[in-house]
């Protein structure tokens, strides 16, 4: 187990400034899902475990959507594309993100020829125009992917000194692996995170991630992922309370991954955390969107009033593969 | 006087111990056991060395009226039994509770009503369970607890059915209530693999990590020799009868989570295991854990469910914090337990040293 922690130390920290995510057109019911052979588990089973809806892209591709996420975020918040120092990207790589999700297999062949430099990443700073922005990308993080990337961005904005840092994840769920990831059920979407140096508003106070390697196989240790997903969990989203500075009482949201409800149920319990302070409402809307939940969830959360400046807001992700993530935000 | 006992269960861990030791301290005793298969009683014979000579095999099965003992057999036991050591059971808590009745309840039924005809008999030494006061939680005091806390599983409603039995005979009983046997003795060794072994065997392998119960709950074990060296002696003591003894640790029972942290200290001694960098399995509510059993029922994976299912017939134990009264016991014995710490350890270590399995000179 590897285990890394970054923990506040100024009062001015790093803070988002601005989210905004983009789903295909195409959505899929549950029970349309199970019809099409797309679960593992029944309808019943799903819906019982709070999905109802996931988004499906068909004609789009991932770099589609990133492009529009991230064009959406600087337009709403008017942001100088020049302003922008930084871009990471988290997501669908080289020539698959090109490819619409009909045409993923030709995508996913490219990888093999000279299309595997064929950047996501370096394309959106071109066509975003964020000329003095470097770019690079982070991968194998699967659905903590974006909560890495804004981690990483806050620590390159405290070290570096960099301004303003965009953070992009665009994940289509292979399309050979149906629609269930171990009883959930996925969805298709795009999501862009701006990071600014200093903010009073939706300030990172802290972030842990644990890495445990022996899960890698993830087919082959199924049910010892499921073991160890709670246990592992409970002691992230613990760190990250506590190198926050905050007390288990001092938590007024967690925004989870949407993953089953009765997951989060089971780890609202494990970890003394109470149901009531979990905000769900995005699971049965838009099922588990991989690395975008978090930030979807907290844009949605935020415009809904629910979540109030200053209340403190813990984000958590698990990531197959596997990978435990929580990151502590003031809003 | 020469003494005639039959013993029930004599293939088992606590009956065979039992006869050992009491064919060891009395060299004019002699020994009836009852025994389902009498071809591999005989086959194994050569274990019990010069003591074999004085145990006669008799076919039979309590299961089923008169035991199934052929009538010349059960004139001869009726003549010359003076005491009967009850020791046969199913102990696997999993079964369905008719099954459970069947070896336990019905079997200590057709036991007595053999006992009832044995004109000698002086004392029926029932081996019972601790757990037979199910979900009550606190102090278990050793008289009949009632069936009002409900049980874990089939294997502890059964025997508590079978102890009322017992009471109620007329004969002149003593009831034994070992806790669970985690090995033999101080030396770690184990000889029958059971529930506790099964479970710990799930979470070395990473297959669960998490648990119902509190870290401070007590949990008690006990060694295999303390239980046996116990009946020995009390079986034809007379201050015994009518008496309940718990066979425990009592209030030097360890705590659920000092046990946990010692598996786990042991465990990661095999540095290849440690690199895996399992999570130590951690405890919770029974509600908590009662939704995660459910959410691994419904969603179907034939593996875990099984695992998560075997796990649920013994560890809500563990939520359920109580203490064995031990005052029997302490009064009646001139020998108390060993120390938990004296032997958990080592018995985890065997455990790992023999792939879970039993050590090699006893399955041999």
């Amino acid at each position: 187990m590897a285990r890394s922690t970054t923990t506040g130390t100024t009062p001015n920290l790093p803070a988002i400034a601005g989210i905004s995510y983009v789903f295909p057109e195409g959505s899929r019911t549950v029970r349309q899902m199970a019809d099409d052979g797309l679960l593992q588990s029944s309808a019943e089973t799903m819906e019982s475990f709070g999905f109802a809806r996931v988004h499906v892209a068909v004609a789009e591709s991932p770099y589609e959507l990133a492009l529009s996420a991230a064009r959406d975020l600087l337009a709403e918040k008017d942001i100088d594309p020049a302003s922008i120092g930084l871009v990471i990207y988290g997501g669908t790589p080289g020539s698959m993100a090109f490819a619409s999700a009909t045409d993923a297999a030709e995508g996913a062949a490219g990888l093999c020829t000279s299309r595997r430099f064929m950047y996501p990443g370096a394309r959106l700073q071109y066509d975003l125009g964020l000329s003095n922005a470097w770019m690079f990308a982070v991968d194998q993080l699967a659905c903590t992917t974006l909560l890495a990337a804004a981690r990483i961005a806050r620590s390159l904005c405290i070290t570096e000194g960099i301004e303003r840092a965009l953070c992009v994840s665009s994940e289509f769920f292979p399309a050979k692996a149906g629609r269930e990831a171990i009883f959930n059920c996925t969805s298709d979407a795009a999501c862009a995170v701006l990071i600014e140096r200093t903010g009073a508003r939706n300030q990172l106070r802290s972030a842990t991630t644990v890495t445990k390697g022996y899960y890698w196989d993830v087919d082959g240790l199924r049910d010892e992922i499921v073991a160890s997903y709670f246990p592992t969990a409970r002691h992230v989203l613990h760190q990250t309370i506590a190198d926050a500075g905050w007390s288990l009482d001092d938590v007024d949201w967690i925004i989870p991954h949407n993953v089953s409800m009765r997951s989060w149920e089971i780890l609202a319990g494990l970890a003394q955390l109470p149901r009531a302070r979990l905000w769900t409402d995005n699971i049965a809307r838009h099922g588990h969107t991989l690395a975008g939940d978090n930030f979807i969830n907290y844009r949605d959360a935020l415009e809904s009033g629910e979540i109030e400046p200053g209340q403190r807001v813990l984000l958590f992700s698990y990531g197959f593969g596997a990978h435990w993530t929580g990151v502590a935000v003031e809003a | 006087m020469t003494q005639t006992i039959l013993v029930t269960g004599a293939t088992g861990l606590i009956g065979g111990g039992v006869l050992q030791r009491m064919l060891e301290a009395d060299a004019d005793l002699t020994a009836n056991v009852l025994v389902r298969d009498e071809l591999r009683w005989k086959r194994d014979l050569h274990r019990w060395g010069a003591l074999g000579s004085r145990i006669t095999a008799v076919s039979g099965d309590v299961r089923v009226p008169g035991m199934g003992i052929e009538s010349g057999t059960r004139s001869r036991i009726v003549d010359e039994v003076s005491t009967i050591v009850h020791a046969a059971a199913n102990t696997r808590f999993s079964q369905a509770l008719e099954e459970a009745r069947l070896s336990n309840t019905v079997g200590t039924s057709n036991v007595l009503e053999l006992a009832s005809q044995c004109r000698a008999l002086t004392r029926f030494a029932f081996v019972s369970t601790a757990f037979v006061s199910g979900r009550a939680t606190g102090m278990v005091p050793e008289r009949d607890n009632g069936a009002e806390a409900g049980w874990v599983n089939s294997y502890e409603q059964a025997k508590y059915e079978a102890e009322c039995l017992v009471r109620s005979s007329g004969t002149s009983w003593v009831i034994f209530r070992p806790t669970t046997i985690v090995c033999r003795g101080a030396d770690g060794v184990v000889t029958q693999v059971n529930g506790v072994h099964r479970a710990l065997r799930i979470y070395h392998r990473g297959l669960a990590a998490m648990m119902p119960g509190a870290r401070e709950n007590m949990f008690d074990v006990i060694t295999g020799d303390y239980v046996c060296d116990a009946i020995a002696t009390l079986a034809f003591d007379e201050k015994a009868a009518g008496r309940t003894v718990h066979l425990c640790s009592g209030k030097c029972a360890p705590r659920v989570g000092d046990l946990l942290d010692t598996a786990y200290d042991v465990w990661e001694q095999d540095g290849e295991w440690k690199r895996r960098g399992l999570s130590r399995a951690i405890l919770t509510d029974l509600a908590t854990y009662a939704m995660f059993e459910r959410a691994v029922i419904d969603t179907g994976d034939a593996r875990l469910k099984s695992l998560i299912s075997s796990l649920s017939h013994f560890v809500p134990q563990l939520a359920l914090p109580k203490q064995f009264d031990t005052s029997a016991a302490d009064e009646l014995l001139a020998f108390a337990p060993p120390p938990v710490s004296e032997y958990w350890g080592r018995m985890l270590e065997n455990l790992i040293a023999t792939g879970w399995g039993v050590a090699d000179e006893v399955a041999a």
